[in-house]
């Protein structure tokens, strides 16, 4: 490894693993490699992305958000109760309402002081319950005059690419801009490193956290939103079982559980991961509901090797 | 036959960049107490972490009552009859004092199953009654006072006793600091009781101490034994010379750098009380001024210092800055005040381990690196090797993780970062703790710097000889009020007995 430190060569493991994963496929199925079904591919993960986005900062900080799947339902319910009405506002209202969903987070863990766990897991109940409210607890249907005329952003394509991923790759290019060129994505790394230093350091920790929350927020309202236009439909648990695998594709892309360390190129990484392995998986024959432990297993073995131990000296 | 309980015999341990312990050889015979003394960062809470498995050493073998040891952890070092009484005290106090004493053993008092909570009790008591303590073994810890507790602790070092086969060792590490001085005075007589049960290694920095309960004295310094003699034939000066390992060095401390001249007036502090800590303190430091605060743990100074850089909120009197009323109620507000505080506990509040160098000193300068929100690296790399040049910081680079330096060019970085905001008023709190002597050399060099700069500087050093050296000025705290205050001009500085005899 010439001028290739090992902390370096670490950072692209993910990397090697994903072209490891796409080799494997292509052998078993040479078709995969087709542009237009690698472009395909890339193309579904981008909602798994969009959600496990926003949570990579909250992830960094040292903790975590557990009400992302709540969040993203809840928007998708948004968007096609409102759509018929209110045209692009229905898509405003519901980025809003996943921005405030994060704010509350934020808030409930700063000033309640409870860990971010509880009070997420909290919110994203209170915003199911909402979700139910707004869709009647059913699905909601969303006529395709109203798809075509708002929602053709989200799943058209644009110069012969499909549009989920020109969205997915203007918040991965934002997002990156705000994580590693601004002074709010350098104080998420160093509360992460050591919340107590900063503290002392004077810097306003409270707030930085509630930006971090409503980013995360805003990002799974984004993933709501864009998966109501791909499924035509909003629903109540339209999000549900995703919350596993957005959490494994940020920690399989490399950022530690334990804050400090990440990136959002790591979790796009980490979301072809997961999204390629389920592809496998289907192909060589695991039914959807056995996915479940494999994404189960892959998230505690990442953990495992990502976490900063030093950190950690008793684990509850 | 052969005394000899516990023999340490060339034990080596190096850190990164630091030799810890540099075979050293100690030998405790039984029925004895043997002193172990050294500055901060002498190797002394290495040794005792090498002795109960914490960390295994380099090389060099551990002996107890005549076999090798290898202990993988402090449950297996006590297991086999070396039990340490933490400084940090490791009692449970959700458990009850039996549970304490027995934790880990209780199947000695297991009957068909079911712990005979009467029988764990009772043989509690005789060990409670070894050092004279009649507290009811059914209560829990958290209502015991600091002191009982340190017994309970005790106590169970002492339950091995017939337990295991060969003589039992007990390390005391530093178990003066706390006490008041009739239960100091209690501790030492149950001491002298104890050496018929068993070895005893004290460990302390106050030498008189050491002096008055010890029979044989090592002294460690720079991690190696320097010094070793019967305590009958040791005087305090002779210990203390061998610990610092030279005389009383005004140039050490840069005295002929020091300033005694009228300072401008900056910092007045008047009537602050912290229920519990301190009360009513008063005091003025001028621009430019080293005002050394001397006390004992619990004297209250720390918990000055921390209201100072606003990690704790005073119960009532005023701070002015200049002749304007401040209020300090976050550590943000003592920023914008001109506060900044250099931490004791520099791993975990005066570093961001995880960022690098240059990120570290920057961290507390807000925007002043970013243009359209985001940061010009350029100008921030600039800026942070001035500082590196400057404050002589050995680093690969401004990105290195600051983890990855040592102590003393972490330090060095964390006065970086206050110097850059512009801190008009310094709070040293221990700021040579942990860190190499060439380095500590570099930091009170560093330290006249920002004195001739006009920083002021309240300065709670990490040892009573720091203090004197560098202050202008030593206000002693005693019992959370001012006992003294001591002028310490270039030339005319006082006594360390002097300040001690006001900080007890």
């Amino acid at each position: 490894m010439i001028g290739i430190s090992r902390t370096k060569f670490r950072d692209f493991i993910p990397v090697l693993a994903l072209l490891l994963l796409v080799a494997g496929i292509a052998v078993l199925e040479p078709g995969f490699l087709r542009p237009a079904n690698l472009l395909g591919v890339t193309a579904d993960t981008m909602t798994l992305f969009l959600m496990a986005s926003g949570a990579t900062l909250v992830i960094m900080l040292g903790s975590i958000d557990l009400s992302i799947q709540a969040v993203a339902s809840m928007a998708s319910c948004i968007v096609a109760v409102l759509l018929p009405d209110w045209g692009p506002l229905a898509l405003l209202v519901a980025l809003l309402a996943g921005a405030i969903s994060g704010l509350f987070c934020g808030l409930v863990v700063n000033y309640l002081r409870i860990p971010s766990f509880v009070a997420t897991l909290a919110v994203g109940g209170v915003v199911t319950s909402i979700a139910y409210w707004v869709s009647d607890t059913r699905s909601v249907y969303i006529a395709e005059e109203d798809k075509a005329a708002w929602l053709d952003w989200a799943t058209g394509t644009s110069f012969g690419i499909d549009n989920e991923v020109l969205t997915g790759l203007v918040v991965l290019a934002g997002l990156t801009v705000l994580l590693s060129f601004s002074r709010f994505g350098r104080l998420v790394r160093a509360i992460g490193s050591q919340e107590r230093a900063v503290i002392a350091t004077g810097i306003n920790v409270d707030l930085v956290k509630l930006l971090a929350f409503i980013v995360a927020g805003f990002m799974a309202g984004l993933a709501g939103v864009v998966m109501a236009a791909r499924l035509g439909s909003g629903s109540p648990t339209l999000a549900n079982e995703f919350l596993l695998p957005a959490i494994a594709c940020i920690i399989v892309g490399g950022t530690a559980i334990t804050g400090g360390v990440g990136s959002i190129w790591k979790t796009f990484v980490g979301a072809l991961i997961v999204a390629v392995m389920r592809i496998g998986m289907t192909f060589v024959g695991v039914t959807v509901f056995a996915q479940q432990i494999v994404f189960g297993l892959v998230l505690v073995i990442a953990v495992a090797i990502t976490m900063d131990r030093t950190k950690v000296s008793v684990v509850k | 036959m052969n005394d000899t309980v516990l023999e340490v015999s060339k034990v080596s341990k190096s850190f990164p960049g630091v030799k810890a312990l540099d075979t050293v050889d100690i030998v405790i015979k039984r029925n004895e107490v043997v002193g172990l003394i050294g500055e901060n960062g002498a190797g002394k809470s290495t040794l005792l972490k090498v002795l109960t498995g914490i960390y295994q050493q380099d090389e060099g073998t551990v002996f107890l009552n005549g076999s090798k040891e290898n202990f993988r952890n402090p449950r297996d070092a006590f297991d086999r009859g070396l039990a340490m009484v933490f400084q940090e005290q490791s009692v449970i106090p959700t458990l009850s004092v039996a549970e304490n004493i027995f934790l880990g053993r209780e199947n000695e008092f297991v009957k068909f199953g079911l712990l005979n909570k009467r029988a764990m009790n009772a043989a509690a008591r005789l060990e409670l009654a070894k050092v004279h303590l009649t507290i009811d073994p059914s209560v829990k810890c958290s209502s015991l006072g600091f002191a009982e507790r340190q017994m309970v602790e005790i106590a169970k070092a002492l339950s091995l006793d017939g337990r295991i086969d060969g003589e039992i060792v007990i390390l005391l590490d530093e178990p003066t600091s706390v006490l008041e001085r009739r239960e100091v005075e209690l501790l030492f007589q149950i001491i002298k009781e104890l050496k018929q049960r068993a070895a005893i290694i004290f460990i302390s920095h106050r030498l008189d101490e050491v002096l008055d309960i010890s029979d044989r004295i090592y002294v460690l310094r720079d991690g190696a034994v320097v010094h070793s003699t019967d305590a009958d034939d040791a005087t305090i000066e002779e210990l203390h010379e061998y610990m610092v390992g030279r005389q009383l060095d005004h140039e050490y401390y840069r005295e002929n750098r020091q300033r005694d001249d009228e300072k401008q007036p900056l910092l007045r502090v008047e009537n602050l009380s912290l229920e519990g800590e301190y009360r009513k303190l008063s005091f003025e430091l001028g621009a430019g001024e080293i005002l050394g605060v001397a006390g004992v743990v619990g004297s209250g100074r720390e918990a000055l210092a921390r209201c100072l850089a606003g990690l704790a909120k005073p119960d009532a009197g005023s701070i002015t800055i200049n002749g304007q009323p401040q209020t300090i109620n976050s550590p943000r507000r003592a920023v914008k005040s001109g506060f900044g505080f250099v931490p004791s506990e520099r791993k975990t509040e005066g570093i961001v381990p995880g960022l690098g160098v240059s990120e570290n000193m920057t961290l507390a300068s807000g925007n002043r690196f970013t243009r359209y929100g985001l940061i010009r690296f350029a100008q921030e790399k600039r800026e942070a090797n001035r500082w590196i040049e400057q404050l002589n910081i050995r680093t690969p680079s401004t990105s290195t993780a600051m983890q990855s330096l040592s102590g003393g060019n972490q330090q060095k970085v964390v006065l970086a970062k206050w110097q850059l905001v512009g801190s008009q008023i310094l709070i040293l709190d221990h700021p040579t703790r942990g860190i190499d002597v060439g380095a500590k050399e570099d930091v009170y060099e560093l330290i006249r710097d920002m004195a001739d700069q006009g920083i002021a500087i309240l300065l709670l050093g990490d040892t009573l000889e720091e203090v004197i050296g560098l202050s202008n000025r030593i206000l002693v705290l005693r019992d959370g009020q001012v006992s003294a205050s001591f002028d310490a001009p270039a030339g005319g500085k006082p006594q360390q007995v002097d300040l001690i005899a006001s900080m007890v």
